[in-house]
Order: structure tokens, then sequence, then C-alpha cells
């Protein structure tokens, strides 16, 4: 299988005057890739587009290997989605509902429900699998929610906001499972969310939109090994470091009692001199990091 | 010696057979079919859908009855079919009211016109499967009575003469279950298109229903414009058309039985076309991701 799993150039997609996607370009690599945006960036709309539910506008759109404009319906069968809504029919059974869409996927029926009770088992939900789902929690529908888009055993994972409305333990299971089912299941994810944190704990790579285009795209271990300058925290007024700094041609950023000092590794032997010579008490000095916080920032102005 | 049993076999991919398109629509009409029944739900959803078969039935039961216990009567009257239509219409016009909207509306209310529309159906094939599944069910019930009444007539040997003659009239209660299990079937999902609450859908079934035949019969007898105007009449039409199909005009009929037989059919015909064509178009603007 090639290494990217979908490959968007130049797409378009409007609804009406509401120019929802407006050229993207990205690759969307083998793991588990986090789609991040702000609400209104365009993430629903595509994965409405790689699930094929819409036609695009323009552009070319490459879902493991095929258009999903031309062949939605065989791309689907490869594929498995986890919508956000928490609704699911509430006097179906979970086992019932799993080998439904199984079924639908193209699962003969024995194989669907032999599939739909691993799948249960898989996600935690062994003992309960022949509960109505209105009976369960919703931590206990998400689970559902997952065990039956991967029941069917497919290529490419879209989950839409799998922690919604799941409380702190709830969402760590989620999360457990998800990077359980990208890594041992072997199963390529691409998670839409808009919490930065969650994305950084269980995502291989991450892809941001703004404004209808991709703000930013790359690996997530990339990230956190690029110094941008230093991190400096005082035990006073750091008005006076912050002044020397800028008479030095240095450009730092005042955050209560941390500076931010930007610039090459050869800025923190300037900051410690300027201490020492202040006659500062110096808390912390660290090289500054880019997180995914400060690229999801700078990618949505 | 304790039963070893291994509950967790890991995650297994599946590499067995697959299935294409046409198997999804096939398997989303039978849960539908089992749906719109009450099967495999709670007892009072399965109280509408077993009274409206055997109000459907019974007629027809107790013919075959009579046929079978005095087999040679000349004076047993077992009717026509085409009049069977008349008092299992109000059966078909509760259920199709009251049950029909069970195969649309609780999809997009449950949110699982998102998982349908993610699988390897689309938006025309989902609702072709619907379809698909309403007129079986409706089906069972105008094909299944009149059949019976076939056989009943066949039994008392007042049926059609001749092998030929029994395939004709075999031919005409198929068209003419299929006619009015379609024409049901299609307005149900058209009105069930409008919204995803089901309980608002049945009032819009019956009311529009009940309108139609106000307003159809109203113009026609009432303020006299003209017969035609009876053609609005959605309940008396697909009975009519019934009639047609047998050759016949329905004797005790509203006053679309002086309309002529091809507007008749024109407008049945072209009432389950729009019916359709508004169902898809209604379909083909619903959101299901986000």
């Amino acid at each position: 299988m090639s290494d990217v799993v979908i490959s968007a150039r130049g797409v378009q997609k409007s609804y009406g005057s509401n120019h929802v996607l407006q050229g993207l370009d990205c690759d969307v690599g083998r793991g588990i890739t986090g789609l991040l945006g702000p609400n209104g960036a365009g993430k629903s709309t595509f994965m409405g587009l790689v699930l094929g539910l819409r036609p695009r506008q323009g552009g070319t759109l490459n879902v493991l290997g095929v258009d999903p404009d031309q062949s939605g319906p065989e791309l689907r069968a490869r594929l498995g989605y986890a919508p956000e809504h928490h609704d699911l029919p509430g006097d179906v059974q979970a086992a019932d509902l799993v080998r439904h869409i199984a079924q639908l996927h193209g699962l003969p029926r024995r194989a669907a429900t032999e599939r739909a009770s691993d799948a249960l088992w898989q996600v935690g939900l062994g003992e309960e699998r022949f509960r109505p789902i209105g009976t369960m929690s919703t931590g206990q529908r998400q689970r559902v929610k997952m065990a039956q888009a991967i029941a069917h055993d497919p290529d490419l994972l879209l989950l839409d906001e799998p922690t919604d409305g799941l409380d702190p333990v709830q969402r760590d299971d989620m999360l457990a499972l998800i990077r359980r089912v990208g890594s041992e299941f072997g199963i390529d994810i691409l998670l839409s969310s808009h919490l930065l944190e969650e994305v950084e704990r269980v995502c291989d790579s991450v892809v941001i939109l703004a404004n209808g285009v991709v703000g930013h795209s790359s690996a997530l271990d990339g990230l956190g090994s690029a110094a941008s300058g230093v991190k400096v925290e005082l035990d006073s007024d750091p008005q006076p470091l912050a002044a020397a700094l800028a008479a030095r041609g240095a450009e730092a950023t005042i955050d209560g009692h941390i500076i931010i000092v930007t610039g090459h590794d050869a800025v923190s032997d300037l900051v410690r001199d300027l201490v020492a010579d202040l006659g500062l008490g110096l808390r912390r000095l660290e090289p500054r990091r880019t997180t995914l916080e400060d690229v999801f920032i700078e990618a949505s102005l | 010696m304790t039963e070893a049993r291994i509950h967790d076999r890991g995650y297994l991919a599946y590499d067995g057979p697959r299935h294409g398109p046409g198997r999804a629509m096939v398997v989303l009409s039978y849960h539908t079919v089992q749906r719109v029944l009450g099967l495999k739900r709670s007892n009072w959803q399965k109280v509408m859908p077993a009274i409206a078969l055997l109000v459907a039935f019974v007629p027809a039961i107790v013919f075959i009855g009579l046929a079978a216990l005095l087999p040679a009567s000349n004076d047993l009257d077992l009717g026509d079919p085409a009049g069977y239509y008349v008092p299992i219409s109000f059966v078909l016009f509760l259920f199709t009211s009251f049950v029909t909207p069970e195969a649309l509306c609780t999809d997009r209310r449950s949110g699982m016109l998102g998982l349908y529309l993610a699988s390897p159906l689309n938006r025309d094939t989902y609702l072709a499967s619907k379809f698909v599944a309403v007129i079986a069910v409706l089906g069972v019930m105008t094909i299944g009575p009149t059949l019976l009444m076939l056989i009943a007539f066949t039994l008392d040997g007042s049926g059609p003469d001749g092998a030929v003659d029994w395939l004709i009239e075999f031919g005409r209660v198929l068209a003419s279950g299929l006619a009015m299990a379609a024409f049901w079937g299609s307005l149900a999902l058209a009105i069930s298109s409008l919204s995803p609450r089901r309980t608002l859908a049945s009032v819009a079934i019956f009311v529009s229903l009940l309108v139609s035949a106000a307003v159809g019969d109203g113009l026609a007898e009432g303020a006299e414009v003209g017969d035609s105007f009876a053609l609005l009449n959605m309940i008396a039409l697909p009975i009519e058309t019934v009639y047609r199909i047998y050759g016949e005009v329905n004797p005790d009929g509203p006053p679309i039985r002086n309309v002529e037989t091809l507007p008749i059919l024109l407008t049945f015909l072209g009432l389950i076309v729009v019916f359709g064509w508004f169902a898809r178009w209604r379909y083909q603007r619903i959101e299901v991701t986000g």
C-alpha cells in the first residue's frame, strides 16, 4: 500500500456563496493523523468529501488510490466512519447494530456476526453487547460507534470528535483505544478534533485547516525538537530584562513572570549574562520548543 | 473439568468474501421490513402492524374457509377482487400514516442515515432500498388477500376459466397490489422526507390524505367545477385505479368514477413519480457529517 492514504490538490467546496474549502492541498500518510481546525474551518466538509458524500467543485482528491466522486460505494466499503453525534437507535442491541453495519460493508451474515462480537470485545463491550444502545452511557455509545467502524476491517478509519461528551477517564480510555486501533490493528486513522492535547497524545501527524486551506501539515514528532529561542522565568518583575534584551536587539515577549525570547541558540547566553548583570533571580531558563498550540495559533491566524 | 472459552481472540484482519452495493441494498431493505413490522422491537411496536395485517387478511381467510367448506355452493358470493380494496384501504390508510414513517424518519433522528451513507450505499440506493422495503410490507397487505381471494374463487369453481384467464387474473392481482403499494409507499416516503420526527410525518400523511379527499370531492361534486378535480382525492385515486386495472368502475365510488381511465392512470403514475422525485430531492440536500 502507498504511504499516502489521502492526497488532496486544490480541493474546492462551496455551499452557495460560502466557500468552505478554497484550494486545499494536503497528503495524509499512514498511521494516525489529526485533522485540526477551528469551528467552520472545513473539517466535516473535508470528511464528507473523503467519504464521497458530496461532489467537490474543483481540484483532485485521491483516497486509498481512488477518487471518491468516481468510486464512492467501492471506496466506502473500505472505510470505517464514526460520526460525531451520540444518537444511535436506542432499541437496537449493540451486537445487532454492529453486525448490520458490517453486513452493509459487504460481509456475509455469519462473518458479520462473528466480527461484530469480536469488535465489541475489542472496544471493551464484550459483556454488554446484547444490551440495547438506549441503556448505554455516552462513553459506551462512543465505543459502539468505534466497534461498528472497525468490524468490517477497514483500511482507513474516519473518526469525528471521538471523545466528545466523555469524562476524563473515559477520554483516556478512548484515546488509548484509538492508539491501539492505529498501531496494533494496523488501521490508518484520520481523527477530526478540536482538542490539541488529544491530537498530540495519539497522532503521528497533523493537518491543520484554517479558512478553507491547510494552514499547517507535518509529523508531530518533529515539532518538539525545533527550538526557536528561550523561555525565561524570573522571581521578580521581568520588565528590566525585557528592556535590556530589546536594547540589544533581541525580540522578547512578556507573559506574567515569563519572558519568551525568540532567536537562535546563542540568545540563551545573552539572557544569562543580562540576568547576572541586572542581579535578577532566575527560576528557569530553557529552550523554547514549538508546541502544537503554537503551530495551531499561527496556522489559524 | 472446567470448560475453557477464549473471549478475546485479538483483532483479526478479514480476508473473506465481500459483497457489493447490491447486497447492501438487500440488507437494508430486509432490516427496514423488520423495523416497520416491529420485529426485534418492543411488543407495543408490533401492535399496529399486526392489527393491520390481521384486518387485511381476515376477510380473505374467511372466504377461503367458506370455499373449502362449501366448495360447490353456487350461492357463495365472494365479491370481486377490485372491491376488496375498498374496505382494506382504510387499513392501508392507517398503516401508511402511522407505521411507514418508521422506514425513513428514525434513520435521520437516530443518526443512522450518516452510517448508511458512509457504507457502500449512496443516497439513491438508500432511498431505493427503503422504497422496496415499504412496498414489500404494503404488498403483503395489498397482494396477499387478493391472491387468497383468487385461490378461493378457484377452489369454489367460480374462478377464471382456463389457464390463460387464470394467469390474466393473477397478473391483475399482482399489478393491482403493486400499484396500490407503490402509490401509498411513495406518498409515505415523500412526506416522511420532510421531517426526522415520525409523529410529525404520521400526522402530515394522515392530514394530507384527508385534505386531498375533501378538496378533490368538494371541487368535483360540491362546487361542480369538473369531475377531473376528483383526481386530487388521493384516497380514491388508487382504489379507482385498481378498478380500472380490472376493467371496471367503482360502482359506489366517489366522483372520480366519472373520470376516463387514461387521466386516472396518468395521474396515478405521475403522482408516484412526483413523490419519488420529491423524496430524492429532499435527500440530496441532507447533510450527514458534522
